[in-house]
């Protein structure tokens, strides 16, 4: 696959990943699949890659 | 009476499971029935009459439909093969008809089915837009979009992935083919591409439209060659004549993808059974809905087995097409990409082989044709390339690892692959499982043949 970066939620905790070209570090918000959230890197919980 | 997604039905009664009881596809209800069947190894075409809108509401007047593609056997049934045939002779059976494009024929909208209800004001979330894994970023509608290209007028057509945003907007992935080339030259003159996403048709017309075809060709004709009769086309609402839409589907939403927006899109369960990223994709903005009085929405169980089969047929043929057909590979049997390799990765190519190196040249052929295959075995003749059994004993039995093994480095392989490093770069092998030619070589042991051939098992009361 294509570069991803693993992102914590951080209202509901859960893990999913992301685009890394695309979305790391791009200022982006990003979206919880899980409960609808839209965060910014700065906001998540945790960011692995 | 033109092929459509009821006539299949109509076909497929005896295998469909009826589901009336109420059922919530934007909250993963469908798709957990059709995961709960396939835990149980079954795969049966799944109807849904009693299904809900993006708000919880009876979808009034809409049904569902999924996994019709999740078994080989209706395949067969799509292209009228009979059972015993559904293997090699269906994909020579495809092969045939990828060859014979038939052109498309334009009738009024009185005479479309589509066109019973046309709405200019339209609201996706009235739809009941399935929601697949549970990573997705959001219910998606995976069928197939068309668009055109503005320089020749060709039609494309591919399946991709749609997401639901709002009422009238999605969000749009497509991977580096054919139909972003189109958007991009869209793009270059700053106009939005038209597109429609067609939901609800026959088999045979998904079959048709995932042919590799060269890139100036109308898809349009090559699926009505797969079906076996002019696709029947109608003007879209938003476009006339400027783009037509399938007469007979069963949904058409009709959008424009602006030239230069992208907007974060995704996850989504893609073809190799793991989401592809969350990422920033086109949109698209929905200008109009055509569809039936009581139209059966559908959809692919993507990143499952229907995912995986949906394809096949389209890539087994293609192959044997481009390998034997116009190719140099007379002797080519058997073409097999199995449900193991997702359909796509691995490749089994059945052959007689006749000189020296001739199975690695069909393999590097094959991978050719399709860059997702990462893995070619070629067997002899005797081996059925279908059955997985038969392959791996010819790979105990006849590859010698240091010989006949050959690794391709650095290969183009596809954005989500889970593999893949960098943006595109997989790492290909080829196994060549024949037996050698150049020294003599051991014999398959089995019971005299002639004697084999007279056993009546019915006489034994072996076999009823």
């Amino acid at each position: 696959m294509v570069k991803i970066f693993w992102v914590t939620c951080p209202e509901c905790k859960n893990k999913f990943y992301c685009h890394y070209k695309d979305l790391r570090h791009s200022g982006e918000k990003l979206h919880c699949p899980y409960c609808d959230n839209w965060f910014t890197e700065e906001e998540a919980l945790n960011i692995y890659d | 009476m033109p092929k459509d997604l009821r006539t299949f039905l109509e076909d497929i009664q005896d295998e469909l499971l009826v589901i009336d009881r109420p059922v919530q596809p934007h909250k993963f209800e469908a798709a957990a029935v059709v995961q709960s069947l396939e835990n149980k190894g079954l795969n049966p075409p799944v109807l849904f009459r009693n299904v809900t809108d993006m708000h919880g509401r009876q979808a009034k007047g809409f049904q569902l439909v999924i996994n019709i593609h999740g078994d080989r056997l209706r395949l067969a049934k799509a292209l009228g093969v009979s059972p015993q045939d559904m293997r090699m002779p269906l994909v020579q059976e495809f092969a045939k008809r990828e060859q014979n494009p038939i052109p498309p024929e334009v009738v009024s909208a009185s005479r479309a089915p589509v066109k019973e209800v046309v709405q200019r004001d339209p609201d996706l979330s009235e739809l009941p837009i399935v929601r697949h894994n549970e990573m997705d970023g959001g219910p998606y509608i995976d069928m197939a979009n068309v668009v055109r290209d503005p320089d020749n007028g060709a039609y494309n057509l591919a399946f991709l992935r749609n997401e639901y945003k709002s009422s009238k907007k999605m969000g749009v992935f497509m991977s580096p083919r054919h139909n972003l080339m189109i958007v991009q030259k869209y793009r270059e003159r700053n106009k939005p591409t038209p597109t429609a996403i067609i939901v609800g048709h026959h088999p045979a017309f998904y079959l048709g439209l995932q042919t590799r075809s060269p890139f100036e060709a109308d898809e349009y004709e090559i699926v009505g060659g797969v079906m076996g009769e002019p696709l029947r086309l109608v003007p879209s609402e938003t476009w006339g004549e400027d783009l037509l839409i399938p007469a007979d589907a069963e949904v058409v939403i009709e959008g424009e993808i602006p030239p230069g927006t992208l907007e974060v899109e995704g996850p989504f369960g893609e073809y190799p059974g793991y989401y592809g990223p969350q990422r920033r994709s086109p949109i698209l903005h929905v200008t109009a809905i055509n569809r039936r009085e009581n139209p059966i929405f559908q959809t692919i169980f993507a990143a499952h087995r229907e995912h995986w089969l949906m394809g096949v047929l389209p890539m087994e043929g293609g192959i044997y097409n481009s390998l034997r057909v116009q190719g140099r590979f007379p002797t080519l049997r058997q073409v097999c990409l199995p449900i193991s390799g997702t359909c796509r990765f691995r490749c089994y190519l059945s052959m007689k082989v006749r000189a020296e190196g001739e199975a690695k040249q069909a393999a590097m052929d094959a991978m050719g044709h399709m860059n997702k295959i990462k893995l070619v075995i070629v067997v002899d003749e005797d081996i059925d390339a279908f059955n997985e059994e038969q392959v791996l004993w010819a790979v105990s039995t006849r590859a010698r690892y240091d010989h006949d093994m050959d690794l391709i480095k650095n290969a183009q392989g596809n954005t989500l692959d889970p593999t893949v490093e960098g943006e595109l770069m997989v790492t290909k092998a080829i196994i060549d499982a024949t037996e050698p030619l150049h020294r003599p070589y051991g014999k398959r042991a089995y019971p005299p043949r002639e004697l084999v051939e007279k056993i009546d098992l019915k006489e034994l009361a072996l076999e009823k």
